[in-house]
């Protein structure tokens, strides 16, 4: 392969890795403290998406019941500037945190109260992605909205280099995607690794009726897991909605999918496993040989059997916990 | 539980049982089916099928319906699935008595619902299905929606007379999409039967977002010529990621990119796609321009084809029903004898629809004069329309 | 009567189809094992039978054996899933609990791609115009094979779970170590409990695939998976019955939904939410608890309390 073809597929590579990364994050939270794997995520992830369009448009089309509602009737404050568009993405992947907290509330909480087969969760969570799903139809419509195409500012579209005489291009959404992930990993690994409440959820996570002993509200940080597994999603919604638009209510659907593998991948449970393992699959898809590109979906769970079948920790898991 | 279950079975029973001790008659208004995907991940299309149908029977109804008796539609939902599919057409066949179904939306679903009908005898109208073999499902099978092959080469041509110096093609579809893969079939044969060469093909599913990796692989094969088989989102998607990471030729978006919801995915650039259709808000006829001056109104936009195809679908089973009530008024007929006669006398007929002069060959294809080529003009990042060409 | 079969028969059949597909999953169960392979075999099975329906490759055996091709549909089904069931079994099932479904949805997810670019399974148009079983023309008659096929499977279940290998099975589930260590070995045990879901769900695809009049990638994705696991959890996982109530239960509530319109599915997810909080044990569980008062033992279910749930 020549270098400037590999550094093309390495660029795009990382830049859909990074998203995968993002998004499988909030399920590996979620699966560390709970030992569930909450199949609403992705369902959360297309909310994330929708309600920062609901802030930075304030309007919809003419399938849902919402047609004809007009937010902001003197333009949305959120749009025309960079910063508000990173405000109005906070604020949306503040009310996708909001739900999936609401999720747990409603749907995983009484479940554990009464000692429910934990499998069950699985059940629960996809009739909640299901509720979700068409809610959104019902509201909005199937419509495919998308955002400002002057949501980052005045950038240009794509950037270009050389390499010899090769020229190597990639799209300024997918660098801002994937800055916009490291610094999310970055946050998200100083809040685990360095605060207290990081302290405490690690402490949830490796037993809960241990750090209940120690005087930990257990209940209290599983509500957190949730918010922070719902914000990650919401801003990945956001993320992708802003590079590929948001092509209906079942846009998460496929990344709830390939989430799952990129979990695996990583080691269920681990932080930097999902980090690590969406990586190594959006690079795996991008270096899939065109001529073979009918497969590249097929890439992410071949990689999911095999790991499982030599390493079924995971990348960078630990031993292998046997929550479910 | 179970016990009221089978009481109210048991009651449904009787009721039907008693339906039947008299032949069963048409009602009045006239049922007719719709059976289009209004849930799951197909709905994008279907809703507005939804919308052309409504529209058909808010208008023809007011221009006296069937001979001044009303007709209604029954709308079930067929989602994306076969199952679905294939509820709703049992649904509206033994429960809803109507004369005739206009659906499903894809062509799969009608591998699995159409022959359901066939069997039962009721005609059916497909309105988006165009994968080859669907009329020969069966007699009481036909569609309004024109197989691709008949679509595809003009956009080639027209994209010859834009740039004679085309030489290298790359050709990229939907895989998992019934509709693309046979459409790029067709694009594929033009495209060689037109002296060019095909430098590189490339697949995709409609649930894809990233296209690097195909675009790339545009890129490199040095092309002057791109041709598109998918559906709004997909296609939008990689229309917008060829122009962004710098493909400067021409691109020929299939009849899956006819719609106006490819606009808010490529936005500014889908400026400049060519674009085969199978519907054009551009033709003259007075139905059509009726029917766009009252989509526009309400809408705000042009309508798309899948709204025009289930309106002409619609306007197919009422024509039909006011040539069948001319020689024997309908409240006189039998459902059963209706349906059959209802399936002949569509196969007979000439229609004005928005989609031109159509009319129907012995197996129930789609006989239709007109198609367009049209080039997308976007007026700003939300907007745009199918500028007709030639 | 027949107005009522027209009207419904599909449906019933599909209520059947889902029952059937819950006791594909509740056979690994049985060992403990989860795995959500089913609507893989289900989708290979339909493949076979359409492939020897359609394709002009066995023309000449079609016309030889007449009706009998399609016993041998079934046949041919449930071997090659059988050892397609070892072939992905053996590796699999090293894996446990949540890592084993995840490495049986990838298989989903793999069969799925390669099935949309073989020529032989008709890519995304799939394969249509299969012929139908003993030339049936109303969807009812189905039942006439769907029907003795589900009463067959009940009473091998039945039959197995009083056998030696019911007990393997269950000894495994309740501690794989203790098993072994007791001669039970798990490995050869957990495969074939594997290896009887997958024969059973190939079965049933290569019945559904004339039933459905075609048969096309979309058939067996990684959604029917959750779902049939939907099936037997709210049905109840400790008892026969409870696939087979939960699979025509909620196969039935979108249908019956239908006058809801536009919000079918939402209360549909609902009804998913509502039975998983309050039905922990399933329905069969709960009914068990009720008919059984206080001593709080946990054997299998009398199947003879729960015969009426059985067939709704």
């Amino acid at each position: 392969m020549e270098l400037s073809s590999f550094v093309q597929n390495l660029m795009n590579g990382l830049a859909i890795g990074s998203v995968y990364a993002i998004f499988a994050l909030g399920y590996t939270l979620v699966f560390s403290i709970l030992g569930i794997i909450n199949f609403a995520h992705g369902a959360v992830f297309t909310l994330g998406a929708y309600f920062t369009y609901t802030l930075v448009v304030g309007q919809f089309e003419n399938n849902g019941l919402l047609k004809g509602i007009n937010l902001f009737p003197d333009g949305s404050p959120f749009s025309g500037s960079p910063v508000m568009f990173g405000l109005a993405t906070i604020l949306g992947a503040c009310a996708a945190g909001a739900v999936a907290v609401l999720i747990e509330r409603l749907a995983f909480r009484p479940m554990r109260s009464r000692g429910a087969d934990p499998l069950l969760a699985l059940v629960s969570s996809l009739g909640v992605a299901l509720v979700v799903v068409n809610l959104i139809q019902l509201l909005v419509g199937a419509e495919i909205y998308n955002f400002p195409s002057d949501a980052y500012g005045e950038v240009q579209p794509a950037l270009s280099f050389k390499i010899g005489d090769k020229v190597v291009i990639i799209r300024t959404v997918q660098l801002i995607i994937f800055a916009v992930s490291l610094v999310m990993l970055a946050v998200l690994g100083y809040v685990i690794g360095r605060t207290k409440v990081g302290k405490a959820l690690r402490a949830v996570a490796e037993s809960p009726s241990t750090a209940s002993l120690l005087g930990i509200s257990v209940d209290r940080f599983i509500l957190i897991t949730f918010f922070l597994s719902g914000f990650l999603g919401g801003l990945a919604g956001t993320l992708v909605g802003t590079a590929f638009g948001v092509a209906g209510p079942y846009f998460g659907v496929v990344y709830g999918l390939k989430g799952l593998a990129v979990i695996v991948l990583g080691g269920l449970g681990s932080i930097p496993g999902a980090v690590a393992g969406g990586l190594v699959i959006g690079l795996a898809e991008a270096f899939v040989p065109a001529e073979y590109s009918a497969y590249k979906d097929a890439v992410a769970f071949a990689l999911l059997f095999v790991i499982l079948l030599v390493r079924p920790q995971g990348l960078l898991g630990r031993n292998l916990i046997q929550k479910v | 539980m179970n016990r009221t279950k089978l009481k109210v079975s048991a009651a449904a029973m009787l009721t039907l049982t008693a339906c039947l001790a008299f032949a069963q008659k048409v009602e009045n208004p006239v049922p007719i089916g719709v059976a289009v995907a209004q849930t799951s991940n197909t709905a994008l299309l279907g809703q507005e099928q939804v919308i052309g149908a409504k529209f058909a029977e808010k208008f023809l109804n007011a221009r006296g319906g069937i001979n001044g008796t009303p007709f209604k539609l029954v709308f079930q939902d067929a989602a994306g699935d076969e199952n679905s599919a294939i509820n709703a057409f049992q649904n509206l066949i033994t429960k809803e008595n109507v004369v005739g179904i206009v659906g499903p939306t894809l062509s799969q679903q009608a591998f699995a619902a159409d022959p359901i009908a066939d069997r039962a005898k009721v005609p059916v109208v497909g309105p988006s299905n165009t994968a080859k073999g669907v009329p020969q499902i069966g007699n009481y099978i036909a569609r309004v929606s024109a197989p691709v092959a008949v679509v595809a080469p003009n956009a080639i041509r027209t994209a010859l007379r834009l740039d004679p110096k085309i030489k290298k093609v790359a050709v990229l579809y939907a895989q998992n999409d019934a509709f693309s893969v046979s459409e790029t079939g067709t694009f594929q044969e033009t495209a060689k039967a037109q002296g060019l060469t095909l430098s590189t093909v490339q697949k995709f599913q409609t649930t894809d977002t990233d296209f690097t990796t195909q675009v790339t692989a545009v890129l490199n094969a040095g092309v002057d010529l791109a041709i598109v088989s998918g559906l709004a989102a997909d296609g939008g998607n990689l229309v917008k990621q060829l122009r962004q990471l710098g493909y400067k030729g021409l691109i020929i978006g299939g009849n899956g990119l006819n719609t106006s919801n490819m606009f808010p995915v490529c936005q500014k650039l889908c400026d400049g796609v060519i674009i085969a259709q199978a519907y054009s808000p551009s033709q003259p006829s007075a139905a059509n321009q009726v029917f766009v001056k009252e989509y526009r109104a309400q809408y705000k936009k042009d309508p798309p084809q899948f709204a025009a195809q289930a309106y002409a679908g619609v306007q197919v089973f009422v024509e039909a029903l006011r040539a069948v009530d001319r020689k024997k008024k309908l409240n006189t007929w039998d459902l059963d004898d209706l349906r059959t006669e209802l399936n002949k006398q569509i196969l007979l007929g000439k229609y004005n629809t928005p989609l031109g002069l159509i009319s129907f060959d012995k197996d129930g294809e789609v006989v239709q004069k007109d198609f367009y080529v049209a080039q997308i003009k976007m007026k700003d990042a939300k907007t745009g329309s199918f500028v007709f060409l030639k | 009567m027949s107005d009522f079969l027209q009207s419904y028969g599909f449906l019933l059949v599909t209520l059947i189809q889902a029952g059937l597909l819950g006791l594909s999953l509740y056979f690994p169960l049985m060992a403990g094992q989860l795995s959500l392979a089913s609507p893989g075999f289900y989708a290979l099975g339909g493949y076979v039978a359409a492939i020897m329906l359609t394709n002009p490759a066995f023309a000449g055996l079609r016309d030889t054996l007449g009706n009998g091709i399609f016993p041998l549909t079934w046949l041919a089904a449930g071997l090659l899933c059988a050892l397609a069931g070892v072939i992905v079994g053996v590796p699999a099932l090293r894996l446990r609990g949540i890592y084993l479904a995840l490495a049986t949805i990838a298989f989903i997810e793999i069969l799925r791609v390669v099935a949309l670019n073989l020529s032989i399974t008709g890519g995304a148009i799939g394969i249509f115009g299969i012929p139908q079983t003993f030339g049936f023309q109303d969807r009812w008659q189905y039942l006439l094979i769907f029907g003795p096929m589900l009463l067959l499977v009940l009473a091998f279940t039945y039959m197995l779970q009083k056998s030696r290998v019911g007990r393997a099975f269950r000894a495994i589930r309740e501690d794989e170590l203790a098993a072994d260590a007791m001669g039970v070995p798990p490995t050869q045990y957990k495969v074939l409990a594997f290896v009887i879901g997958a024969v059973i769900a190939g079965i049933v695809g290569s019945m559904s695939a004339p039933f459905l009049n075609t048969w096309n990638a979309k058939q067996g994705t990684f959604d029917a998976s959750i779902a049939i696991l939907a099936f037997v959890l709210i049905g109840g996982s400790r008892s026969m019955w409870g696939p087979v109530v939960g699979g025509a239960l909620l196969t039935a509530v979108p249908e019956l939904l239908r006058f809801l319109q536009d919000w079918r599915l939402v209360i549909n997810g609902l009804v998913l939410v509502v039975a998983s909080l309050y039905l922990p044990q399933g329905i069969v569980g709960a009914l068990g608890k009720l008919r059984r008062s206080p001593p709080p033992s946990r054997p299998p279910v009398a199947p003879t309390t729960d015969a009426k749930g059985g067939t709704p």
